[in-house]
């Protein structure tokens, strides 16, 4: 305890250093814990469950993957024919429909991304969304809005921020100028925005309403159809209880003559947004080894700077303690517990605030990496930032600290008389 | 912000060196003094140095990456070119052109024609999945690939500029040859041209009997076979395609591309004129009277160049991170220069008392500041140009849907270095300021009591 009080008291005694170092460690653990949040988050998306398994169903081949809608039934319960075959527990399908809000302009404040999905799958189906609990207000506000899109087929689910982007509000009308189909256009009307999060950008649409209007556009008199209307089915999702289960509906679905031209694939979500992920393997590899251990460094560097300093400010005062009788051992843990605090206070307040700045304040992290826009700090950041912080302040100090304790009582006051 | 910083680059470099110029001319201050000071307390000056190294070396790295970017969607595409695809579509990974609608094209007005054929190219651009049974562990079990599918191989080299590598040779018209398989069978190969980067990371996912089979274990030759699609692939030739999106693609007989990946429509049609003021007016006529067809013409240098979105994202997240790292070393060189200045109070009131002035002082203290920052930066600079040259996967893409996957080259150039520098003096500067500031206030006999 009166160690502990001993290092308090050191810390106060220089403020001014041990300001500048705790905002040194402070903005040091931000970089790193920003870096390690995202890192996390794309390690939890390629990581293979064992359990309620979201498999992805698309084009063996090509990307963007095409299927006829035809394949949708057939797919949706897992290629299943035989009583024996397994099914999967729940099913989605996804058709990519792009437009503008304005004919003959796409850009950020006009472009929409819309999936024509079957609308209570959203609950059921979407990551992030699947999960959220019964009573909580953004479910609530959901089931809302995926009832109005039961009994209004003109109903657009969407993002906050694609919302925003396009100056509408909840309640609004729009018109929707194809851009992927040309001449398929498409009227909506808002009834709810999708809780903060991944889907901040996306919109969906009723999939029966956009394949009327598929079909509307093919018999209309004069129009030679898109090549690419006949094949506007992009992914089915499914849910299977295990990896057993997966196993056994890949192979049905590999094993159905209904899927030849196309071919079609099946793989877990984990397993596919690793592939996709793979594209931008040397930046993520960057990230993991290269910044993030520059930022480890630098903040070792300057933790080890200030204690250095400290310490060679302080060698009478070593020499003095010694003499009253403190062995190298307390010295050693007096300097490694002044830095270990500092390190430790410094990465926690850090860590904290960047919790409440990016998540509350900012709305995420923007980093678009594939198909994942924003990042946000997981609760858990708050342990790294400490652990960050105490390592780093126990490595930047231990060189400092063993030169403490090694001071020579009869060579410093040889130098002072 | 970070257009503004790197559009004023020149000028901020400028001023902090003239900054560090005019300190040392100004300065009455022997600079023998400062680098004397910085020597007997080589502990801190080496430690804070080495945190700018770190921090130099890392946005040298980083920016290096956004400039081969860079360099990659600048090289690509010629001046005269234009890029048509699918009306519907914003890249050529989207379109859809139907067969019946390309012939047209060869007719437009404006084009370069010799031996009475236009310079005409038509493409089918694939996105594909490579499955790669032999990956190294802890690797995807498959990579997407960028096949272009080309009705006539020696037009598309000529209106996109490429040509081949030494001992290779364009594919035949039929598309395959045959080969004897590993069991002495005779397998009927597709034939493939590929871009010098890809044969390079295709090279990396083979299997051992593979590899003790091939005719070099760093990249793909010109006789060596790969799998795709559950065919055999015979490598005949390499683009000289260095610098260049092409450089990740590969190229097979379009007719094939289409059977084996089920894609039978045109993706992209490239039609060279004799230059750009051509180019765009053949582009106007496409646009506007052109109804043969529901197409779209885009320059095609517009349209490699519109794929810089990517790299605009990852140059203000390299900045903000940069930013971030740089305000931590301001810290810590702030550290080391209020530790000098308060050691040093007794010499600063020699000096007030020998009749330098406040402002001498100042720039004594700044100056050993950015003497830190200037070895600091050096040393970052020259640790971050170690990766000029290194080859890195990313993609390029325009922010709305598509884009291309690229193997790029890290390119450290006088641009990449002039930031480093401006950021390591900017930190020297701002973290030198203050304790200067506080040594200037001193009384001289206080400071010498």
């Amino acid at each position: 305890m009166k160690l502990f009080l001993l290092v308090l008291k050191n810390i106060r005694r220089n403020l001014l250093r041990s300001v500048l170092t705790g905002l040194g460690t402070m903005v040091l653990v931000v970089v790193v814990i920003m870096v390690w949040s995202i890192l996390w988050f794309l390690d939890e998306q390629t990581k293979e469950k064992t359990s309620n398994i979201k498999a992805i169903v698309t084009e063996r081949w090509q990307m963007p993957s095409r299927m006829p809608l035809s394949y949708a039934p057939e797919l949706r319960a897992g290629a299943a024919r035989k009583p024996e075959h397994v099914r999967p527990l729940d099913s989605m399908t996804w058709q990519f429909y792009v437009g503008s809000t304005e004919p003959n302009r796409f850009g950020r404040e006009t472009a929409l991304f819309i999936v024509g999905t079957q609308p209570e799958k959203v609950l059921t189906m979407f990551d992030d969304l699947d999960t959220l609990p019964p009573d909580s207000p953004d479910r609530q506000r959901l089931e809302k809005a995926i009832q109005a899109m039961k009994t209004n087929r003109q109903a657009l689910l969407i993002g906050r921020e694609r919302m925003e982007a396009i100056n509408k509000r909840v309640g609004e009308r729009l018109k929707v100028y194809g851009m992927s189909l040309r001449g398929v256009d498409l009227e909506f009307e808002i009834v709810g925005v999708f809780p903060e999060g991944r889907w901040n950008n996306l919109a969906v649409m009723d999939w029966e309403y956009y394949n009327a209007a598929i079909d509307a556009y093919k018999r209309r008199p004069g129009v030679r159809p898109h090549p690419m209307t006949e094949r506007s089915l992009s992914i089915v999702w499914l849910k299977t209880p295990d990896t057993r289960s997966f196993t056994a509906v890949a192979s049905q679905i590999a094993a159905s003559p209904s899927f030849t031209n196309p071919q079609v694939k099946t793989e877990t979500l984990a397993s596919g947004t690793a592939a996709f992920l793979e594209a931008f393997r040397d930046l993520i590899w960057g990230m993991r080894y290269f910044l993030m251990p520059a930022a480890v460094v630098t903040l070792c560097l300057v933790i080890a700077n200030a204690i250095s300093l400290s310490v060679r400010e302080r060698r009478k005062e070593f020499a003095v303690l010694k003499v009253l009788g403190f062995r190298p051992a307390h010295i050693l843990g007096l300097v490694l517990g002044e830095a270990i605090l500092l390190g430790v206070v410094s990465g926690l307040l850090s860590a904290a605030g960047v919790f409440v700045l990016i998540n509350v304040v900012f709305g995420g992290l923007k980093f678009p990496i594939g198909f994942f826009g924003t990042f946000y700090i997981p609760v858990r950041a708050i342990w790294w930032g400490l652990g960050v912080g105490a390592a780093t302040a126990l490595i930047g100090s231990l060189a400092p600290a063993w030169i403490a304790c090694r001071v020579r009582v009869a060579e410093i006051f040889a130098r002072v008389g | 912000m970070t257009d503004i910083f790197l559009r004023n680059l020149g000028w901020i470099t400028a001023v902090l060196v003239l900054t560090t110029v005019g300190l040392l001319l100004l300065a009455r201050i022997p600079l023998r003094y400062n680098i004397r000071n910085l020597r007997v307390r080589w502990i801190p000056t080496t430690l804070t140095a080495l945190a700018f190294t770190a921090v130099i070396a890392l946005l040298t790295v980083m920016l290096a990456f956004v400039s081969g970017m860079v360099r990659l969607t600048q090289m690509t595409g010629h001046p005269g070119n234009v890029l048509i695809i699918d009306e519907s579509s914003n890249d050529e990974a989207f379109s859809n052109i139907a067969a019946s609608d390309v012939g047209d094209l060869v007719n437009l007005p404006g084009l370069v024609r010799e031996g009475g054929r236009s310079w005409v190219s038509m493409e089918t651009y694939l996105v594909v999945n490579q499955l790669l049974p032999h990956a190294r562990a802890g690797r995807p079990n498959r990579r997407f690939l960028q096949i272009r599918g080309v009705d006539d191989v020696r037009m598309t080299a000529l209106v996109h500029e490429l040509g081949l590598q030494p001992g290779g040779d364009w594919f035949s018209s039929a598309g395959v040859r045959e080969i004897v398989g590993p069991n002495g069978q005779t397998i009927t190969a597709i034939e493939a041209v590929l871009g010098e980067g890809i044969a390079r990371e295709m090279a990396r996912d083979r299997s051992p009997e593979e590899l003790a089979q091939a005719k070099s274990p760093e990249t793909l030759l010109p006789g060596d076979i790969f799998f795709l699609g559950d065919r055999t692939w015979y490598v005949c030739g390499l683009l000289q395609s260095a610098g260049t999106t092409f450089d990740s693609e590969v190229w097979v007989k379009r007719s094939l591309a289409a059977s084996i990946f089920g894609k039978n429509t045109y993706t992209t049609v490239v039609a060279r004129t004799p230059d750009a003021k051509t180019a765009k007016q053949l582009c106007d006529y496409i646009n506007t009277q052109y109804k043969k067809a529901a197409v779209r013409a885009l320059l095609e240098k517009e349209y490699f160049t519109s794929l810089q979105e990517t790299n605009q994202q990852l140059l203000v997240a390299i900045s903000f991170v940069a930013v971030i790292l740089a305000v931590g070393g301001v810290f810590g060189v702030m550290n080391t220069m209020f530790a000098a200045v308060s050691q040093r109070t007794a010499d600063i009131g020699v000096l007030r008392l020998l009749g330098f002035s406040r402002w001498q002082i100042l720039g004594s203290f700044l100056l050993e500041s950015l003497l830190i920052a200037l070895v600091g930066g050096v040393l970052g600079c020259a640790l971050g140009s170690l990766s000029h040259g290194w080859t890195a996967n990313s993609i390029v893409s325009s922010g709305q849907g598509g884009g291309k996957f690229v193997v790029l080259r890290l390119v450290v150039d006088a641009g990449t270095l002039a930031a480093g520098m401006t950021l390591a003096l900017a930190m020297g500067a701002v973290g030198g300021l203050a304790p200067a500031w506080r040594a200037t206030r001193l009384r001289p006999l206080e400071a010498l009591t």
